[in-house]
């Protein structure tokens, strides 16, 4: 079931268009990545999902809106540099974004509590002044208060950018559980973070949706092969019979070792194994690499 | 419960920044600067000295309505001044800093994060004022002469409905201008070009809020409330109100985000 | 001087006044995280005049 569809999702800054026609569509219980370059949109484009910014053009429905008209109930957000009230302790602003939430104080209070621990802020920092925390922090309060009301849908800004790398497991661990609860839409530049816990991709350039879908499904559409082919001879002479191979796709030359790109992997092995064997070749190297989604990734930016 | 939840930040925010230590405190001083000032003045220039032996300072009798005009100037300037600059940066600090992000993302209505943080000032403000025009009242009746109680709750409501519009004023411009700054030049700016059109206009203009001293003034003499006094007392808070209103107004027309 | 001491339970508040805001601003600078500036400019300020610890309220307190 739909949870959100965004149609023809534009902004425009005078002459500047940030976010261009987007169209996004996903379900329930999912871990959505918004990835791409810097300047992409992708922090446009959250926050005008998140209601802080309104969209020049285009329309964002959400599956609960039509029970009230303030769709900021339904959702949570956390900035890519959360600010506080750096006045309050942990605890206080915890309480007071859940009443701003529409919880009642009790529930409010007991939400907090159980937050402070599930995030881990330990028991002295919780009511000691945000503006001694560290970053790490910062940002785990962060994720608290975005969820403290129970979202459907949690909007992530670059959630472990700006974490080291414990920071950025804890983080990384504590969205694979909220996963559970509710929808987590995030984005990232880092395209091992997105591959680590998303069900499902959205690759972002120049304010354009350039591929979305499944994890899975974008792995096996990008996936190629190469393999890497190296003999105790002058390789040139074999390129031709590799090239004539029906699961051959193309072939390189670099530094006297030979790539052969391929999409289907097992009539490739096969068939070049068995000009090798047949032929006699002086094959000192014979390796498979598969293409990961970083190189996707890289080819469908640079397409 | 959300509007109560705002308010209450409102005000243990300027708890824990010490306003409501140091508010009060400023606006006592300056009620009581002028009644001892002018009371002691002779005192003052003879200790000071440089006077030729002999010289006797005449210094007019000074009636109590008077002396209570001379600190209203006071709290005119000063004490806008420090009202003005106390409450220029509640919206603009807060989305510069971009904590307001935070509190806005949650179903935060315009109406409740606003008119919170206009009553929380306006709180700390009559408070101040009560406590200022308190002493202010009890130097005047020790050193010039006798002033009612209802003379003090005079002087003390209707100066409140002034700086009731110097809030809200503020207040409006902090959510229409992003620097803080810019709030207290446009706000000091707008009182002063106020005045002056007042001033010029001043057959025409009966009821211009700048006129509440002096119909404070008008009614001490009198020994009754005029009725100018009401009416400008009702218009200027009716402004008060407008400017509010169209605060929120504003507010929600425009983008959260600076970049 | 003397004005000051023959009426001293008048001018007593306004002596008061000043020493409650000079604490006050001082405890504030040393508790505070952060001034704008460095603190100890804000302590010479908050010395300096019966209006320093007023001026360091306004200005030198770093809003958050």
């Amino acid at each position: 079931m739909t949870l959100v569809k965004v149609q023809k999702l534009t902004k425009t800054y005078g002459k500047k268009t940030v976010v261009n026609g987007i169209d996004i569509e996903f379900g329930h219980h999912k871990c959505v990545a918004l990835i791409g370059p810097n300047g992409a949109g992708k922090t446009t484009t959250l926050r005008m999902l998140a209601g802080l910014l309104k969209p020049t053009s285009g329309s964002i429905y959400f599956e609960s809106q039509n029970k009230t008209p303030d769709i900021r109930e339904f959702i949570g957000y956390l900035p890519q540099y959360p600010a506080f009230h750096t006045w309050m302790t942990g605890r206080e602003f915890l309480t007071f974004s859940g009443k701003l939430a529409n919880l009642s104080k009790e529930e409010a209070n007991k939400r907090a509590d159980e937050l402070l621990k599930e995030v881990g802020i330990s028991r002295e920092a919780q009511d000691e002044r945000i503006s001694r925390y560290s970053g790490g922090m910062k940002q785990r309060l962060g994720i608290a208060q975005a969820i403290i009301h129970k979202p459907k849908l949690l909007i992530l800004d670059e959630p472990v950018a700006s974490l080291d790398p414990i920071g950025r497991r804890e983080v990384l661990i504590l969205m694979e559980k909220l996963k559970e609860e509710m929808t987590i839409l995030f984005s990232t530049h880092i395209l091992n973070d997105a591959e680590e816990i998303s069900d499902e991709l959205i690759l972002l350039n120049d304010g354009k949706v350039i591929e979305s879908g499944k994890l899975t499904e974008l792995r096996k559409k990008y996936q190629t092969t190469v393999i890497e082919l190296q003999v105790d001879d002058d390789i040139t002479k074999y390129v031709d019979r590799i090239n004539n191979l029906q699961a051959v796709l193309n072939t390189k030359i670099e530094r006297d070792i030979l790539y052969i790109t391929s999409d289907h992997l097992n009539n490739a092995r096969k068939e070049i194994l068995n000009l090798v064997l047949t032929e006699n070749w002086p094959v000192t190297t014979f390796s498979i690499n598969k293409a990961s989604l970083e190189d996707m990734f890289m080819k469908v930016v640079n397409s | 419960m959300q509007w109560m939840t705002l308010l209450k930040k409102e005000l243990l925010e300027n708890w824990r920044n010490k306003k409501w230590i140091w508010v009060p405190l400023v606006i006592i001083l300056l009620s009581i600067m002028d009644p001892l000032t002018t009371y002691f003045m002779p005192q003052i220039l003879d200790s000071v000295g440089g006077m030729p032996e002999g010289t006797v300072i005449e210094m007019p009798e000074f009636a109590p309505a008077e002396v209570v005009l001379i600190t209203l100037g006071q709290l005119s300037s000063l004490g806008v001044l420090i009202v003005v600059l106390i409450t220029m940066g509640t919206i603009t600090g807060e989305r510069k800093s971009g904590v307001s992000e935070l509190v806005l993302v949650k179903p935060v209505s315009f109406w409740n994060y606003i008119s919170a943080k206009w009553v929380s000032f306006l709180l700390l403000v009559w408070a101040s004022l009560f406590f200022g025009i308190l002493v202010h009242w009890y130097y005047i009746n020790i050193l010039f002469g006798n002033l009612s109680f209802t003379e003090f709750l005079t002087i003390f409501f209707f100066f409140g409905v002034w700086l009731t519009f110097v809030v809200s004023l503020t207040i409006f411009y902090s959510s229409v201008v992003k620097s803080t700054g810019l709030v207290a030049f446009f706000t000091i700016l707008t009182i002063m070009a106020m005045s002056l059109v007042t001033e010029i206009f001043q057959y025409v203009l009966d009821w211009s809020p700048n006129n509440l001293s002096d119909y404070i003034f008008e009614s001490l003499v009198n020994g009754e409330v005029v009725s100018d006094l009401w009416i400008t007392a009702g218009i200027t808070f009716g402004i008060s109100l407008l400017l509010l209103v169209s605060s929120v107004q504003i507010f929600k027309r425009k983008e959260m985000v600076i970049s | 001087m003397e004005v000051l001491t023959e009426n001293i339970q008048l001018f007593l508040p306004l002596i008061i006044i000043q020493v409650v805001l000079f604490i006050v601003a001082i405890i504030d600078i040393i508790r505070i995280k952060e001034t704008n500036g460095p603190k100890w400019i804000w302590v010479i300020v908050a010395f300096l005049s019966i209006l320093g610890p007023i001026i360091y309220f306004i200005f030198g307190r770093r809003r958050d």
